[in-house]
């Protein structure tokens, strides 16, 4: 798969221009609210005239506007993935879900409905489907239709955290298994790690970076991103304590405390947040003891599932409060972290970060 | 009595037929008011909605003068062997004309409510634009256009005013029970005016209930 872009775009504020070429099987589209990724998205789709250049996906030209080929969007085979799903209101789950199938052509309804474990929802009517499943059957009606192209628009933005932990895993599913390469357009650091292979960084309708996702969502995603918050944090809630002998600790649960940093304006009694990245807790199999970390909890082995490439996010349920660790699957393997064990985690005070 | 069936349905046949004639060009007409936004917009609505408040005579004059032997149309018609004013077909055409601008009116805020978005993304899954317009658009506006439809037909039972200019008030060839009502008072008959016009309320009771219905059925959709 290869895609090329080589356009302009005016828009209301600034001009989009997009001049890449892009190899990978997943790409994410990042930048603020209103940078231009929507739009790119829908000259992709068809959806948006005046685009001026050239669009070439998979050696297929989509749009020259020099030589006067501008494709329609129902021959430009791109599984396209609003925001909001919009799932057409007067079909049920399945029709939504084979909407596009049409004689003498291959259609993938089955697939996607298994893949997506759409089965129970098929007779259902869209206004009596959460936020998830709603997602859900817009992505396996866009996969249906064997798509060259799945074109996705911050398809977890609407959604709260914990469904997004739900969504997420059948999106991996979707570009690991289905093997139709994507282009993920989404605001959150978090969810472009976890998907793509490579990324596009917009800024006010420019190009700011664009490479290998590693590269690529480093310093200048995560500045470029900043304002706009990131997901993959531990949030922990709780009550300050002063225990005797000194220090500060959060009171989340009974069986949970955590050493906080340290603060003048902190007193006991007042209630506070705090956020622990995934990947600054330590997992261990055996208790710890003589490590630097001055929190080591106890916990159970919820689930694991695979997050960025080559890592998996562990869920531990400590207390009855659920912590996501990363790791990389290597260890995983290796240190046997399967669901029901029992394992250690180890957090450093400042590894704490208050948040009110 | 056997008088009052034949009326009846010739009345009930006239608005049937003139809501049906306009089905196909009302949607059309509705559709287009609601998607596209260009200049002189507001201006073709008003003509379109002049129907509603002119003196449904003067329509009828204008249709008359129109189609009359000597008239622009009239001419036309005449040399193809089609005669209008003054046969049921003046009847059909006046109920039309006064009752179009009712069909686009609901039609269009029928439309109006489907999301353009929806259209977008059935195009992505392969329909064309017409393709997608049968499968998204109208069955989503289906109640639009069809309270459209029932209002037509209600105003088309109970036209009069353009009707009598230029179909004229002839029993038994283009009288509809509301020219009937009025013809029989012009001849003092008043007890057979007011059973007619017993029957014609009937009538258009059952058209406005229908439309009650329909409408309420749509406001409760559109909660869920």
């Amino acid at each position: 798969m290869s895609l090329v872009l080589s356009l302009r775009l005016p828009l209301a504020r600034f001009t989009l221009e997009v001049e890449t070429r892009l190899s990978g099987a997943s790409v994410a589209v990042l930048g603020r609210s209103g940078s231009g990724k929507t739009s790119l998205l829908e000259v992709l789709a068809g959806l948006r005239r005046g685009a001026r250049g050239r669009v070439q996906v998979g050696g297929r030209v989509l749009l020259d506007s020099a030589a006067g080929v501008d494709v329609p969007p129902e021959a430009r085979r791109m599984g396209y993935v609003p925001q909001d799903a919009l799932l057409f209101p007067h079909l049920t789950a399945g029709q939504n879900v084979r909407f596009g199938e049409r004689k003498g052509r291959p259609s993938r309804a089955e697939e996607a409905i298994s893949l997506l474990e759409l089965t129970p929802l098929l007779h259902r009517y869209p206004p009596t489907l959460s936020g998830g499943e709603k997602q859900r059957v817009a992505l396996a009606r866009a996969l249906a239709t064997d798509p060259a192209l799945l074109l996705l628009d911050e398809p977890l933005a609407a959604l709260d955290v914990a469904l997004k932990e739900r969504v997420l895993p059948y999106l991996l599913r979707v570009r690991d298994e289905a093997k139709v390469p994507m282009l993920y357009v989404t605001h959150q650091l978090g969810e472009a790690r976890v998907l793509a292979h490579e990324a596009l960084l917009l800024d006010e309708g420019r190009v700011r970076a664009v490479g290998l996702a590693s590269e690529v969502l480093g310093t200048t995603a995560r500045g470029l991103l900043a304002s706009e918050g990131e997901g993959e944090e531990n949030i922990l809630e709780g009550t300050l304590e002063r225990p005797e002998g000194g220090g500060l600790r959060l009171r989340v649960a009974e069986g949970l405390a955590l050493w906080v940093p340290d603060a003048l304006e902190l007193s006991v009694g007042m209630r506070a947040a705090y956020a622990v990245p995934s990947e600054d807790v330590l997992l261990s199999m055996g208790p710890l003891s003589g490590v630097s970390a001055r929190n080591v909890l106890m916990g159970t082995v919820a689930k694991v599932e695979p997050a960025a490439s080559g890592e998996d996010a562990a869920t531990v349920d400590v207390a009855g409060v659920s912590w996501v660790v990363r790791l990389t699957a290597a260890s995983v393997r290796e240190l046997g972290v399967v669901p029901g064990a029992r394992v250690y985690l180890a957090v450093k005070t400042a590894a704490c970060r208050r948040l009110r | 009595m056997e008088g009052t069936a034949g009326l009846v349905f010739f009345t009930v046949t006239v608005a049937a037929v003139a809501t049906l004639l306009i089905l196909p060009p009302g949607v059309a007409v509705a559709y287009a008011l609601a998607r596209w936004d260009g200049p002189g917009k507001g201006l073709v609505e008003t003509v379109l909605a002049l129907p509603m408040v002119l003196p449904p005579t003067a329509v009828g004059l204008v249709l008359l003068e129109l189609l009359a032997r000597n008239g622009p149309l009239g001419r036309v018609l005449d040399a193809w062997g089609v005669e209008v004013v003054f046969t049921p077909k003046a009847v059909v055409l006046a109920s039309a004309v006064m009752a179009f601008p009712l069909l686009v009116r609901s039609a269009r805020s029928g439309f109006e409510e489907v999301d353009p978005r929806l259209v977008a993304v059935a195009r992505t899954l392969g329909d064309t634009r017409a393709r997608a317009f049968f499968r998204v658009t109208l069955p989503l506006a289906w109640r639009g256009v069809l309270v459209g439809a029932l209002l037509a037909f209600s105003r088309a039972l109970g036209e009069f005013g353009a009707t009598v200019l230029v179909a004229g008030n002839i029993p038994g060839r283009t009288q509809t029970l509301s020219l009937a009502i009025f013809h029989r008072t012009q001849l003092g008959e008043d007890a057979e005016a007011l059973r007619l016009a017993g029957v014609a309320t009937l009538l258009a009771f059952v058209a406005v209930y229908a439309t009650e219905v329909v409408t309420r059925r749509r406001g409760r959709r559109g909660r869920a």
